[in-house]
């Protein structure tokens, strides 16, 4: 469109510097690294769990739940692998310890029998989390486990898209609870998020994009099971009170 | 279906319509929030043409405010972000405005063509600069003699002589308007002795130099800030027709005798059923626009669905016949001076 005098239009020069890759060798480096790849090598195999899980509530849908299951556990063996491949040991009992609060209302949910929170909370909530920090992540890792992350999203994609099809075709029914289990769980991913920032800072991964990769991915889920702008609206404000 | 990717003029603009359209979740937040807020498609809007052709669009908030400018990544983001939404929608052509198009350009998006699982396809995009041109050039042939300036004894000074819409402006100029005298103004001598060479004439000045003799003044560079201009040193009368981006040319300039214009907005021969243009702030809402978004609306009524205007200096005097014809036969015309305006003669 129309002209601006480009000295309104600086760039800084340390923010030019940050999109360069990390170095992965470095102490700091792999020190932040145990925990975020923990975290994911826990994210994946608690979602295999989860999908098992959904298969005994969905049991109509139970080999195709079972299937997406174990595809996260190929993401699991995926992610060990990008932590030896940088001889990193990855702090298992920080991951349990950051999924604890999520899990347990995953399990919760799961004992009561509440098919959409255990939807919402999966494949929502968890997987927007995934796609969007392994989107950002893909961007800055090394070359191993770029490549190990690039199989791994697409695949976030059609575990994603289970849980809106789902929500969608039963959205009438589920949308009350749907709105109350987002309300609960929402929050978490936000702590989640800011729990994990600093060390995602040193993976070169910024907290800002990472919380809007979340939200585009939320957004668009929410769009596509059905719900208007302003119930969304209404649903994300969750995440920034 | 056209695309028309926006933002707010300021943060505060921008909560107040967040809250309007029920977006309570960024309303309520700080810039901080804003930053991390998704793009959205906030209208759609059906337009017929003054010759009876349908067209349907979508306005794309990007979510971004002037106030992030200083933070290279968000507004990259916010950008590209935009963009990957309108094609997600399978919108044929979009118009890229505000800064939407000064950012993609300064900051050299054309490297980012990948956005997570999307790869932007640059066809579907438009900066709506040939329109913008060509419209400012219609708007001083149309004011200036309104005024009392004689086109073929006027001296015309473009400011941002050498940027994508300014290179365009004194092509037109020359080749087309017949003006007496182009004053070139622009930060960098290099490109603006090429200019020169290109035209085949022109005289290169420091903006200090120029003002004082020019009849009419195109500002398509916004002006610093701080940048102090006696108006004392301003001939009378004056056309100055602000091109840029904010337009803010008229706080600047103002007393008997000296026309500020604001440039590359035209108006559509009826009345548009959207609420987006509240957002630009324009004189008549329903009816007015910036000319780069008009332009997608005009590619999209010629089934015209490529990147018409692109990168910088592609900007030739076919192309903006093209878009002008176009756009009259459409029903758009340039913004002009008010019309109590008086007369004067030389």
């Amino acid at each position: 469109m129309q002209a601006l005098a480009s000295n309104n239009l600086t760039v800084e020069k340390e923010e030019l510097i940050s999109d360069a890759l990390p170095d992965f060798a470095s102490e700091s480096y792999k020190d932040a690294y145990s925990r975020i790849n923990a975290i994911v090598i826990e994210g994946e195999e608690e979602a295999y769990a989860n999908f098992c899980d959904l298969a005994k509530l969905i049991p109509e849908h139970a080999d195709e739940l079972v299937r997406l299951g174990k595809m996260e556990k190929k993401h699991m063996h995926g992610f060990c692998a990008c932590g030896r491949n940088l001889a990193v040991k990855p702090d298992m009992p920080f991951a349990k310890k950051f999924f604890s609060r999520l899990h347990n209302n995953f399990l919760e949910a799961f004992a009561a029998g509440d098919t959409t929170t255990c939807l919402l909370i999966q494949c929502i909530l968890i997987e927007s989390f995934a796609i969007s920090a392994y989107n950002v992540y893909i961007r800055v890792a090394d070359p191993f486990a770029k490549r190990i992350t690039e199989g791994v999203v697409q695949d976030e994609y059609l575990h994603l898209n289970y849980g809106q099809e789902w929500l969608k075709a039963n959205l009438d029914s589920v949308k009350k609870d749907l709105m109350k289990a987002n309300k609960v769980n929402l929050p978490l991913i936000k702590s989640m998020l800011d729990e994990v920032s600093n060390d995602a800072e040193v993976l070169h991964m910024d907290k800002e994009e990472l919380m809007e990769e979340f939200m585009i991915a939320y957004q668009d889920s929410l769009l596509e099971i059905g719900l208007d702008n302003r119930e969304i609206a209404r649903m994300a404000l969750a995440a920034v009170i | 279906m056209f695309g028309l990717i926006g933002h707010s003029t300021s943060f505060e603009d921008a909560k107040r319509k967040a809250l309007d359209l029920g977006y309570d979740h960024i309303a309520e937040g700080d810039l901080d929030v804003w930053c991390t807020a998704p793009p959205q498609l906030v209208e759609h809007v059906k337009i017929v043409s003054a010759i009876g052709k349908t067209i349907e669009g979508a306005y794309i908030d990007s979510c971004f405010v002037p106030e992030m400018l200083s933070r290279f990544k968000t507004a990259r983001r916010k950008v590209l972000n935009a963009m990957e939404l309108a094609q997600k929608k399978g919108i044929s052509i979009t118009a890229l405005g505000g800064f939407t198009s000064i950012i993609f350009e300064n900051f050299n998006l054309l490297q980012n063509q990948k956005v997570r699982n999307t790869t932007l396809d640059w066809q579907r995009f438009t900066t709506g600069n040939t329109h913008t041109a060509w419209v400012i050039c219609r708007q001083l042939e149309q004011n200036a003699p309104r005024i009392g300036i004689d086109l073929r004894k006027s001296k015309v000074a473009v400011v941002g002589a050498t940027g994508d819409i300014g290179s365009a402006v004194c092509r037109w100029l020359t080749n087309r308007t017949g003006v007496s005298e182009l004053l070139l103004v622009a930060r960098q001598q290099k490109p603006l002795l090429e200019l020169q060479s290109q035209l085949g004439g022109g005289r290169i000045l420091s903006l200090d130099e120029a003002l004082p003799e020019a009849d009419i003044v195109i500002w398509v560079a916004s002006m610093p800030k701080t940048l102090e201009i006696d108006p004392s040193k301003i001939k009378r009368p004056c056309l100055m027709i602000d091109g840029g981006y904010p337009k803010n040319l008229g706080e600047k300039f103002s007393g008997p005798g000296i026309h500020v214009l604001k440039g590359g907005i035209v108006q559509f021969f009826k009345d548009i059923g959207w609420s987006m243009m509240e957002l630009a702030e324009m004189e008549n809402p329903k009816r007015e626009m910036f000319a780069c978004f008009a332009e997608a609306m005009i590619l999209e009524f010629e089934n015209c669905h490529t990147n018409f205007s692109w990168g910088r200096n592609n900007i030739t005097l076919e192309k903006m016949d093209f878009i002008g014809q176009a756009s009259e036969r459409h029903g758009f015309s340039a913004v002009g001076l008010k019309s109590n305006i008086q007369t004067l003669t030389v």
